[in-house]
């Protein structure tokens, strides 16, 4: 009996550690800190407790993910329901309690710690969901009212954190759902009317858009189709971004050299436009070696879900993945300008707690699910 | 079509959509890579250059702030240039070169010198970090002279509040401070930010939203190493309206070196108007302590002396109106039908009343006195029994009718509202009704009454203009910039009161004689030439004491207060004045002669001097 439950258990979570995954996170994440400390020289004495407080969320950020990598996932699929109610009414009482920076509200203060529900609320949607979907008997999506009851799953915490105001994260939110969708497949039926109704929707959302998004997402929006039409107030960002990367180059202007970053130029370049210190500093090179390790990162996870124990495995794999994948994606295609700024973190690497956490708790539970696999 | 679950583990069912997504992941990492290549090694020549030349940064220009005017256009409150030594730590050559050159100069010991730049090197590299705030002209031009032009050294200069005159109405026009966390927390305070400068009291708290302007802001280059070079474009600031006051600061300084008492107020006003014509508290402060920040030193020197140098008394002293306010018991008494003015009240110098036994000032009593003399000389006794005949709800109707017990809409906004008791208030505090012997005193203006200097000047000003209480105002007009005017004062009926005339004209006469006769208490701002009309008062500090002692005898703080109120009807000029000076005695000796002063000096005559006994 013993024998069994420590064969399966934590003996297997030790054979099958997964250590090249947790090795590149945390390589990732060194890597971000030595970022920050050179976004961080410019600004000064606040720079300086920046590096500390990212190591800091590191070291923590190890101990969880050797915590949880032992704790068999499947506890999430009898707690997810109730994550996931906390989740929301922690993005509830962040509307209310939360503490304003740059305009959102997005924190709330625990004292100790600022906590930021919304990161956390990618994680518990992913288990909702993939519960919801792993429990079902297999096959594509062939009826609307399930897609809309998975659908209503995300809706409701997307709704909450968009009008913190974090776009960035809404959108992420919404995208990890229709990832895990995908993954379980749909109907060529149901393709063709997502097609068709996408379509039509166009001149709905540009309408639409114009209500809805707030003066400074509109802004966005417009400056990043013409950066030069505001070339010192929204379309800054942009501009003094794209000169940061394209000004790398093959190597990059070295460590704690770039113009960019060290006249500050740079906005944000701790946190969400980390990428484009990396790509001033480090050039071509430093930013392949980046994206090798996050691309590495992915594929490892999507074979760690290809092998999952159970349907509920499976589809708590992808939705982490699809976290990692949507972050790096739009992150880095918002600062070289290929799509407007939303403020989506670089996912192990930019500046912030919450989102470093997140990150490792991602590789956590990846690492569950590969150490809980059938062997072959 | 649908497959059991149990019928595959997951790992064969999901393999092609694992697939799928690892190809996905591929694709799209390849087209950030290849977007990557093109910006950094196809366009990155053209990126790089723009880095180069991308210098273009955005600076804030702070308005400046408006200037605080007199009446004539002298300046009270303007700015000032002050410069600021600071470093670049990100340009510094050699901090051992900087050191030498700049710690004689500004008088700063190599050791301290060098711990300042170590503290810099913890700052923003490329922002300048100040080192010496404050320079004067003098020790710039010594460290122009002495000192070549360093790397990483520059000098500025900033805008601070600077106040020519120094303690002059210093209360009024207040100062200006770092705006604090709750105040920039505040609605209404948009658009400012942590380190600007708002008015923190007097006019410049009052009148911030006039004084401030707009902000402005400027695009201008800076080299590789963050080093200014030229500007490009600009939205200039727009600066801050200037406040006329109604002052003429050379009046106000001739009213406060004539006080040269420790404590105490002086208010003159226009008592057709309303315009407040002087307004002295003293102690005061320097304002230009305050500017651009106050040492801690200083702020503490202030904070703790006995004095309260901070408080404005004409607005914020609480003072026991004494005698003057005999003039609203007289009032109360002729208009109630009390007293007929011809009635004599016998004054044996005291009253007893229920075992208690209430002195007046004069020892051995006035003798049969009339309502006439009464006033004329101050009798105590008299105005006890009109008091307690009165009762305190009676007198505090005509108080109120005067303007006494509420604040008198002056433009700054921290008046105190003062006391007047009524059985209603005297009941809701202490749950029984005002006592007789509490009547008697409140008769004479003692007891629980408490009014500001300001409201006695506006109860003067009625007295002189027929009854109408005026708002009093210290701001005749808000001119921008340009010269043009934003705002007009126009003066302000706040009530009429409204008396008989008969009476009215029987308290004029009376205070009329208060200086002009013989025996009157304040004989001594008599002025040939003038119709001078007045009130004294010594507002006791201490209730029973010895009165044989003379004033010097007493300790400061146990003193009375010596209280004063006065105008002058000769048209066209009118001038109402209101003397308090703390623990200054009696206020026919040490009040009146100040008032003479003022009087005079405003009339253009040669002060008389105090008449021979």
């Amino acid at each position: 009996m013993s024998k069994t439950y420590l064969d399966s258990g934590v003996l297997n979570s030790v054979r099958k550690f997964e250590w090249f995954l947790c090795l590149d996170g945390i390589i990732l994440a060194i890597i971000g800190i030595v970022l920050i400390y050179s976004a961080a020289i410019p600004m000064g004495g606040v720079g300086r407790s920046l590096v500390i407080k990212q190591a800091a969320w590191l070291s923590l950020g190890i101990v969880l993910l050797i915590l949880f990598s032992f704790v068999d996932y499947r506890i999430l699929e009898r707690w997810g329901l109730w994550i996931y109610i906390f989740i929301l009414v922690a993005l509830i009482s962040v509307s209310i309690f939360g503490r304003v920076t740059a305009g959102s509200r997005r924190w709330i203060d625990l004292g100790f710690m600022r906590f930021q529900p919304s990161e956390f609320a990618k994680l518990s949607v992913v288990i909702v969901l993939a519960k919801s979907l792993g429990d079902r008997r297999r096959g594509p999506l062939t009826d609307w009212t399930e897609i809309f009851r998975n659908l209503g799953l995300v809706i409701v915490p997307v709704i909450f954190v968009a009008t913190q105001p974090d776009l960035g994260t809404a959108i992420v939110l919404f995208l990890v759902a229709i990832s895990m969708m995908m993954f379980v497949g749909l109907t060529k039926r149901i393709w063709t009317t997502i097609l068709g109704l996408t379509l039509v929707s166009f001149p709905l959302i540009y309408f639409g858009g114009k209500y809805l998004l707030l003066d400074y997402q509109k802004r966005r929006l417009m400056t990043f189709l013409n950066p030069d039409l505001d070339p010192l107030g929204a379309g800054y960002q942009i501009i003094q971004s794209q000169i940061a990367v394209g000004s790398g180059g093959l190597f990059g202007k070295g460590f704690l050299k770039g113009t960019q970053n060290q006249l500050m130029f740079l906005p944000a370049k701790h946190t969400d436009f980390i990428f484009a210190v990396l790509s001033e500093e480090w050039g071509f090179v430093g930013c392949m070696t980046i994206l090798v390790l996050l691309m590495a990162f992915m594929l490892r996870g999507l074979a760690i879900s290809g092998r999952a124990r159970d349907d509920f495995g499976t589809m708590l794999s992808v939705g982490c993945i699809s976290i990692i994948f949507w972050h790096v994606a739009i992150n880095v295609a918002m600062v070289m300008g290929v799509v407007p700024v939303v403020g989506v973190p670089l996912s192990f690497v930019s500046y912030g707690g919450s989102s470093l956490l997140s990150s490792f708790l991602v590789t956590a539970i990846l690492t569950s699910v590969s150490s809980r696999r059938f062997s072959r | 079509m649908a497959e059991l679950r149990s019928n595959l583990v997951p790992q064969d069912y999901y393999k092609s959509r694992v697939v799928i997504f690892s190809s996905i992941v591929w694709i799209v990492m390849a087209i950030l890579l290849i977007r990557l290549w093109s910006l950094q090694l196809i366009m990155g020549e053209s990126f790089d250059d723009m880095a180069i030349e991308n210098r273009i940064r955005l600076l804030r220009l702070s308005p400046p702030r408006g200037a605080i005017l007199d009446r004539n256009g002298k300046a009270l409150a303007e700015n000032s240039p002050s410069f600021t030594l600071s470093i670049v730590p990100g340009t510094i050559k050699s901090g051992r070169e900087i050191i030498e050159t700049y710690s004689d100069v500004l008088g700063f010991s190599p050791e301290k010198m060098r711990s300042v730049i170590e503290k810099s090197l913890l700052a923003p590299r490329f922002m300048s970090f100040p080192i010496k705030k404050n320079i004067s002209l003098e020790e710039v031009s010594l460290i122009k002279a002495h000192s070549h032009e360093l790397k990483g050294v520059s000098l500025d200069a900033w805008p601070y509040r600077y106040y020519p005159c120094g303690d002059l109405l210093c209360h009024v026009i207040g100062v200006t401070g770092e705006i604090s966390s709750p105040e920039l927390e505040k609605v209404g305070r948009v658009g400012y930010r942590p380190g600007d400068y708002v008015g923190k009291t007097g006019i410049e708290r009052e009148y911030e939203t006039y004084l401030r302007g707009e902000e402005g802001w400027e695009q201008i280059e800076i080299d590789a190493k963050g080093r200014h070079l030229a500007s490009l474009t600009r939205k200039p600031a727009k600066s801050g309206a200037d406040i006329v006051l109604t002052i003429d600061a050379s009046f106000q300084k001739f009213v406060e070196d004539k006080f040269t008492e420790r404590a105490g107020s002086v208010i003159v006003v226009d008592p057709d108007t309303g315009r407040v014509l002087a307004m002295v508290s003293k102690p005061g402060y320097d304002p230009n302590l305050f500017s651009p920040s106050i040492s801690e030193l200083n702020w503490k020197s202030l904070n703790s002396d006995p004095l309260h140098p901070l408080e404005n008394r004409s607005i914020r002293g609480l003072y026991p109106p004494a005698s003057t306010f005999k003039l609203v018991t007289a009032l109360a008494g002729l208009s109630e039908g009390v007293i007929t003015p011809d009635r004599n009240i016998f004054c044996s110098g005291e009253m007893e009343l229920g075992g208690q036994v209430y002195r007046c000032w004069k020892q051995h009593g006035h003798g049969r006195v009339n309502f006439h003399r009464a006033i004329v000389e101050s009798c105590d006794v008299y105005f006890y029994e009109l008091g307690l005949k009165l009762g305190a709800d009676r007198m505090a109707k005509y108080a109120s009718l005067f303007g006494l017990g509420k604040p008198t809409g002056l433009e700054l906004s921290q008046e105190l509202p003062g006391l007047i008791p009524t059985n209603f208030w005297k009941e809701r505090n202490y749950g029984t009704f005002v006592k007789d012997g509490e009547n008697v005193t409140i008769g004479i203006g003692q007891g629980y009454t408490l009014t500001t200097p300001i409201q006695l000047a506006m109860m003067t000003a009625a007295l002189d203009n027929g009854g109408n209480v005026m708002r009093p105002y210290l701001v005749e007009e808000i001119r921008s910039r340009d010269g043009s005017a934003i705002f007009q004062q126009t003066p302000v009926v706040r009530w009429k009161m409204n008396p008989d005339p008969h009476n009215w004209s029987l308290i004029r006469k009376a205070m009329r004689d208060v200086v002009e006769d013989k025996s009157g208490t304040g004989r001594k701002c008599r002025i040939p030439g003038l119709s001078v009309y007045a009130k004294t008062g010594t507002s006791q500090v201490i209730s029973a004491r010895e009165k044989t002692k003379s004033d010097d005898d007493i300790p400061y703080h146990e003193r009375s207060h010596a209280m004063f109120v006065a105008f002058v009807d000769n048209q066209p000029k009118k001038i109402a004045v209101v003397v308090v000076i703390e623990h200054g005695g009696g206020g026919g000796k040490t009040a009146a002669p100040l008032a003479r002063k003022i009087i005079c000096r405003y009339y253009g005559l040669p002060d008389p001097g105090d008449p021979r006994e």
